[in-house]
């Protein structure tokens, strides 16, 4: 039992952790906490299952078409919900405006797609319960990819320290010479890609369903909020232990009290460590 | 004789009041017989209102065609409710102060009609509804409201009456999911086995996005289970609750709730043959016997609406009900030769063996619960064909 509570904790934990990067890597770039970083993790599933299930399409060209349109997704996000309100950042109006392209996303995609959970495709030909079940590894190992993914993108590449510059102080980042808004635009397409990449793996887990994104919002903020704002780190390691505690809690409170006891240690860990497990105390220039 | 201004003022008056007098039964004697029809027709609640539309349209359509009630003709007032109490409560309200129906059928779903009932009752409108929930109907509180569907205890008792007497199952697990329909459909369903006698070993609920169920599963069959009574709507829920037990190698029968004989059902679980030994509430009326058939009426009745109306997207007992409604309203006008809202309550309150499609009502001044246990059976999940379930085993 304790198996089978741990591997679906971890398959879990690895999508919200990858929920919780995509509003990180969104939040770097620009400061804004996008709330459509759960209907990427959606349109991931639907977009795969419509593509591969109902198109007929091959796998790898689902899988390609479906992290395009999500990074397109990721794009209009910066240009319809992000921009206009960058100038009023103090105000908080992206809060209404990203909620708001959230709600549209959710409306539509159930509008075109269904209301009920619809099937998404085997890739692999691993199932039937258990470890060897593509289900619970192919988020696992998703969200391992990301990890390895980031790291070598921020370290080793020239545009993954661009974007670390203007994640830092994107004022001084611009004064020397890098073209900011498109950095930025380019943070939200692989938002788009990572958010994309953890609906589609775990199509099989939580089935092609419009309400995952609310869903996938809820509990993908919880990694962020445990792990420290902007620290993908704290978000994988927040998110994973979620992951495992949530299934725990399912089975043994089971039902109703399993989120009470889920959003009960949130609270304790946030009234214990206010900036998060691993986010550092916020330091303000006097 | 002299006519003076005033005596010719007051005769005017007398006439014409005695002409209104006249004259109004002749308008109520002619005009349409408005029948209010509160339906979900469109938002995530929709698929019964659907199915039941298309059998509320056919018996208008026939009645009228034949010429109607004493008449008159049959005009629905339909408002689409979305599956919003709020919505609903203003559709009742408007259809029964400016519509001026005459009756009303619906709500379709329980949490509009626990908000609309009280509003109907207040106005005395005659009202029939297929809702479940137990409190709907109260013939002290609410004389109006009558039942032409099975309510919550009645469904607790088929499906644990089908587990003890005929499955002879002695050891259940019962479950739902986290919704209130979910939960308090659990007590209840824990307290009907309990009254057979029958041990619950295991009871709880469920998330319906909980996306492994392997240790629920598991606590079940450690449990001693052998038979499990699911209690949700939900189409996830359910596949995944199949397709655990087929990886878990646990042959134990699933019972309880039509939604598990879905097509979306039929479309999430991995083979097909993980929906076998799956056992859903069903109507005597609606499933096929041995013979592959329906009773004759209502084969009858299946056989010529085919290929006018399409049964392979809905279920047959829905379109069933959505016609019966419309009839018992048309013959509770026809016998008491009015639209008078008493008269048709009262028609009501007499009615034995009502031979509707869907099943045969009976309703007293006593007992509003119109649909009989005995018109309540199990039927095979993976059976549909035409809307319509084959019966489970163990009925003769």
């Amino acid at each position: 039992m304790l198996p089978a509570i741990i591997l679906s904790g971890l398959a879990v934990g690895a999508v919200y952790a990858m929920i919780g990067v995509t509003y990180n890597v969104m939040f770097a770039a620009s400061r804004v906490m996008s709330f459509t970083a759960g209907q990427l993790g959606m349109l991931g599933g639907v977009l795969g299952a419509a593509f591969i299930g109902v198109l007929g399409l091959p796998a790898i060209l689902g899988f390609l078409l479906t992290m395009a349109a999500c990074a397109a997704v990721g794009v209009l996000t910066e240009i319809i919900a992000v921009r206009p309100v960058l100038k009023s950042l103090e105000q908080h109006l992206y809060v209404l405006s990203t909620l708001a392209l959230a709600l549209m996303i959710q409306q539509v995609t159930s509008i075109t797609w269904s209301t009920e959970p619809q099937p998404f495709p085997n890739l692999f030909g691993f199932q039937g319960g258990g470890a060897t079940d593509e289900k619970f590894w192919l988020p696992i190992l998703a969200c391992a990819v990301t990890v390895v993914g980031l790291e070598l993108l921020y370290r080793r590449t020239l545009i993954g320290r661009a974007f670390l510059a203007i994640a830092e102080d994107n004022f001084a980042a611009r004064a020397l010479g890098l073209p900011e808004r498109n950095l930025r635009m380019a943070s939200y397409a692989l938002a788009g890609l990572i958010g994309g990449l953890a609906g589609f793996a775990s199509g099989q887990l939580f089935l092609a369903f419009f309400a995952n994104g609310a869903m996938l919002n809820f509990y993908g903020f919880v990694p962020v909020a445990l792990g420290g704002l902007g620290n993908n780190r704290g978000a994988i390691i927040g998110g994973l232990a979620l992951g495992v505690f949530q299934q725990a809690a399912n089975f043994t409170v089971g039902g109703v009290f399993a989120s009470v006891a889920v959003f009960s240690v949130f609270i304790v860990v946030l009234l214990l460590a206010p900036q998060g497990l691993f986010g550092a105390p916020a330091q303000r220039r006097v | 004789m002299i006519i003076t201004r005033r005596s010719l003022t007051l005769g005017s008056a007398g006439l014409a009041a005695s002409g209104f007098a006249l004259a109004s039964p002749a308008i109520a004697q002619n005009e349409p017989i408005r029948i209010g029809w509160l339906a979900a027709l469109t938002g995530p609640s929709s698929a019964p209102a659907i199915g039941f539309d298309r059998g509320v349209r056919l018996a208008a359509e026939a009645i009228n065609g034949a010429g109607g009630v004493r008449g008159r003709q049959i005009e629905l007032v339909v408002r689409d409710t979305q599956g919003d109490p709020t919505k609903a409560v203003n559709a009742a309200q408007e259809m029964i102060s400016r519509a001026r129906v005459h009756a009303i059928w619906g709500p379709t779903n329980s949490g509009e009609s626990l908000a609309t009932t009280p509003i109907m009752a207040r106005a005395r409108m005659p009202n029939v509804h297929p809702c479940f929930v137990d409190a709907l109907i109260d013939p002290t509180r609410y004389p109006n409201a009558f039942r032409m569907a099975p309510s919550n205890t009645q469904i607790d008792d088929a499906v644990s009456g089908y587990g003890v007497e005929i499955l002879k199952v002695k050891r259940f697990a019962v479950i739902g999911d986290t919704t209130g329909y979910g939960t308090t459909t659990v007590n209840s369903s824990v307290a009907s086995f309990q009254r057979r006698e029958a041990n619950v070993v295991y009871r709880g609920t469920i998330d319906a996005t909980q996306p492994d169920l392997t240790p629920d599963m598991l606590r079940m069959r450690n449990a001693g289970a052998e038979a499990i009574a699911l209690w949700t709507v939900s189409p996830g829920l359910i596949s995944r609750i199949m397709n655990t037990r087929a990886n878990m190698g646990w042959d134990v029968p699933l019972i309880g709730h039509p939604a598990m004989g879905s097509g979306e059902v039929g479309q999430l679980i991995a083979k097909p043959e993980n929906w076998q030994k799956t056992y859903i509430l069903g109507f005597k009326n609606c499933s096929y016997g041995a013979d592959g058939k329906l009773p004759a009426h209502v084969q009858t009745f299946v056989d010529g609406i085919r290929g006018k109306v399409n049964l392979e997207d809905t279920t047959l007992w829905w379109i069933a009900a959505g016609h019966d409604a419309v009839t018992v309203i048309a013959k509770a006008v026809q016998e008491s030769g009015s639209t008078d809202p008493a008269g048709i309550i009262n028609y009501w309150n007499g009615v034995r063996g009502f031979p509707g499609l869907y099943a045969s009502y009976t309703w007293s001044p006593q007992e509003h619960n119109g649909v009989p246990p005995s018109d309540l059976v199990m039927s095979e999940a993976n059976s549909m064909r035409h809307g319509a379930y084959r019966l489970a085993p163990g009925y003769a």
